[in-house]
């Protein structure tokens, strides 16, 4: 009860900043149930350790020659990277680990930099190791390795226990830029992203919004998506206008409830029995509760679909992501017959692969 | 008929492709969908540029290692110009003129991927994009950011230096003056630029792309000689020579058109 009041208060006082007396308002939230510490990411540690450069190239062509074993071993297994893929992600790691990350390029090979020089990193040299054999070895995704994920124009940090933000998903800000271009009145009311996550979506949407008076409410089941959100809303000076709750789908927005003028959610959509099947770095190191959308994925966005016919207010948008073209004239055939009247203006968007990945609409 | 295979398609991962106008879908209110087979082939590809472009010429780039030397098959009679003339592209200057997002409302976008669903199925790193530019056929990709916006970006100012090595606009050599985005990349001893010129334009500055093409205008309405065009740039032969030199793509492109006319290359 306790906390439950001490949330809505602090809902309130995001929503009508003007009112509040409290500093920190998003921070509090996290704080609130005592979250886990999020891990900073590899590239914002400080340069605090030395090796020399002798000994950053042997480890540079060990882990080239780890990558170049892998060969198409990964990608006949489970559909995972191939060596051109994690050759790539390690230049990405050299450029995360050192200060001066083209010390390692092959146009440097015959510089006069003496091989003797310590050069700065920010992890230890024995942990550039561990790292790369756990992206080989344990395929861990690249991104938990160096606790970060390059979306959009944003660099979030992630780590085990929340999603990565993946490329499609980019598209659902676009869509939420032309919702606003269309209809400035949404520009400047409350949003939700629902299961943020890392935070992706509503950074990004509270970006779009702009500095009006639209504000974001973030929910998550897990605490520590809560606690990695409001670390990245925070990155981003955005926890005035983002608050980030802890708590299942609408829960924790009781108290906006018909007021929302929009509604965006990548939630879990893979069919339970698909799960196993996934890429190691997906099925063994992303949470299942952001993957799994029950039996056939869709339990989730129904309640979801449910929820927005009554959390929006007429004419409120919203932008879901689903698992593609079965699941998308679902969700709209399912808008169609069961809330006949509830929507309006129902479309399909194509991801960049071409694939039916979007479903908006408004309100009625 | 020669012509370039996609590397990546030869090894199994397909082109997921996307027939998406990616911002004129936004931009226009046009109905982005083009629907294309899931798996395409190369010929698909061919096939409907000749539709689309019937000056016959067509450029495909491979890899974004390789898009300095873009790949070309000529599908015309005669001529081995590796080129794309403007009398029915409506010329090569203007595209070069327009904003990113004008440029970006011709280009179809594609993202490449293994095949499969995507989404929360994949980790992906392969944020790659690839765009092809509608008007020319012509395609640049870039690959190697971890964020498919900045790949996008990057694919863009490649499509534009593509643009001003293959698209020719057309030259009258007997009124010829040099345009002011030429004038700009020459070298101050130049007898062409004036006291109001400002400091040479180098091949790092976005600028750098409008004067290459219009140096290539003129290289080529000369059939290739250096010293023809050097006269109506005001330059010594070797100056003209050094300018071409200075920068690869720009070499590489003079040097296609000078083997194609049986000339030597400059070294």
């Amino acid at each position: 009860m306790k906390s439950s009041s001490l949330t809505r208060a602090v809902l309130s006082t995001v929503l009508q900043p003007v009112f509040s007396t409290r500093p920190n308002p998003g921070r509090t939230v996290a704080c609130s149930v005592a979250p886990p510490k999020p891990k900073v990411p590899l590239y914002q540690r400080p340069p605090a350790f030395r090796a020399a450069l002798s000994e950053l190239k042997k480890w540079h062509v060990w882990a080239k020659n780890q990558a170049a074993a892998v060969g198409s071993t990964f990608l006949d297994l489970d559909d995972g990277p191939d060596s051109t893929l994690l050759l790539r992600e390690l230049n990405w790691l050299v450029e995360d680990a050192l200060e001066q990350p083209s010390l390692l390029s092959p146009k440097n090979s015959s510089s006069n930099y003496d091989d003797a020089a310590p050069v700065s990193i920010r992890a230890c040299l024995d942990d550039l190791y561990k790292l790369w054999k756990q992206r080989i070895e344990e395929r861990r995704p690249f991104q938990y390795v160096v606790g970060c994920e390059h979306w959009r124009d944003l660099i979030l940090s992630v780590e085990e226990g929340v999603l990565i933000p993946r490329p499609e998903t980019e598209i659902i800000v676009d869509l939420v830029d032309d919702a606003v271009r269309g209809n400035e009145e949404l520009r400047n009311g409350i949003w939700a992203d629902l299961g943020t996550g890392s935070g992706a979506l509503a950074i990004a949407v509270a970006r779009i919004l702009g500095v009006g008076s639209g504000r974001v409410v973030a929910t998550d089941l897990s605490p520590v998506a809560v606690a990695v959100a409001s670390y990245n809303v925070e990155r981003y000076n955005l926890q005035n206008r983002i608050a980030v709750r802890l708590g299942s789908w609408f829960d924790p927005l009781e108290d906006v409830e018909g007021e929302l003028c929009g509604l965006v959610s990548n939630p879990p959509y893979i069919p339970s029995e698909d799960i196993d099947g996934l890429q190691a770095e997906v099925s063994k190191h992303e949470p299942r509760l952001a993957l799994d959308g029950g039996a056939n994925g869709m339990n989730d966005l129904i309640h979801l679909c449910n929820g927005a016919a009554s959390m929006l207010k007429p004419g409120g948008f919203f932008a879901f992501e689903t698992n593609g073209e079965t699941q998308s004239k679902c969700l709209v055939d399912y808008m169609d017959t069961k809330m006949k009247g509830s929507f309006y203006s129902i479309n399909i968007t194509p991801d960049f692969a071409g694939i039916q990945r979007f479903v908006t609409g408004y309100r009625a | 008929m020669e012509r370039m295979i996609p590397e990546k398609q030869e090894k199994g991962l397909d082109y997921q492709r996307l027939w998406l106008h990616a911002l004129a879908q936004r931009h226009s209110g046009e109905t982005p969908l083009k629907t294309a087979p899931p798996h395409p082939t190369v010929t698909a590809v061919v096939v409907s540029f000749m539709v689309a472009n019937r000056s016959g010429l067509l450029s495909i780039t491979t890899s974004a290692r390789r898009l300095s030397v873009a790949a070309t098959t000529n599908c015309n009679s005669g001529s081995s110009s590796s080129t794309i003339s403007t009398c029915e592209t409506g010329g090569g200057r203007e595209y070069l003129l327009m904003t990113d997002e004008k440029l970006m409302s011709q280009c179809e976008m594609d993202t490449f991927k293994a095949s499969g669903p995507g989404g929360q199925h994949r980790n992906k790193r392969e944020s790659a994009v690839r765009l092809k530019h509608l008007p020319t056929g012509i395609i640049a990709q870039a690959a190697e950011d971890r964020s498919q916006h900045k790949n996008r970006a990057a694919a863009l100012a490649r499509l534009r230096t593509l643009l001003a090595l293959k698209v020719r606009n057309t030259v009258d050599l007997d009124t010829y003056v040099p345009p002011p985005e030429l004038v700009q990349i020459l070298p101050a001893k130049s007898t062409m630029r004036g006291s109001d010129r400002g400091p040479q334009i180098g091949p790092n500055n976005p600028k750098f792309a409008l004067g290459m093409q219009a140096l290539l205008d003129l290289f080529f309405s000369v059939e290739g000689s250096v010293s023809d065009a050097a006269k109506k740039l005001g330059l010594s032969t070797g100056a003209l020579s050094r300018l071409i030199l200075s920068d690869d793509s720009l070499r590489m492109a003079a040097n296609e058109f000078r083997a194609a006319k049986g000339l030597k290359p400059l070294k």
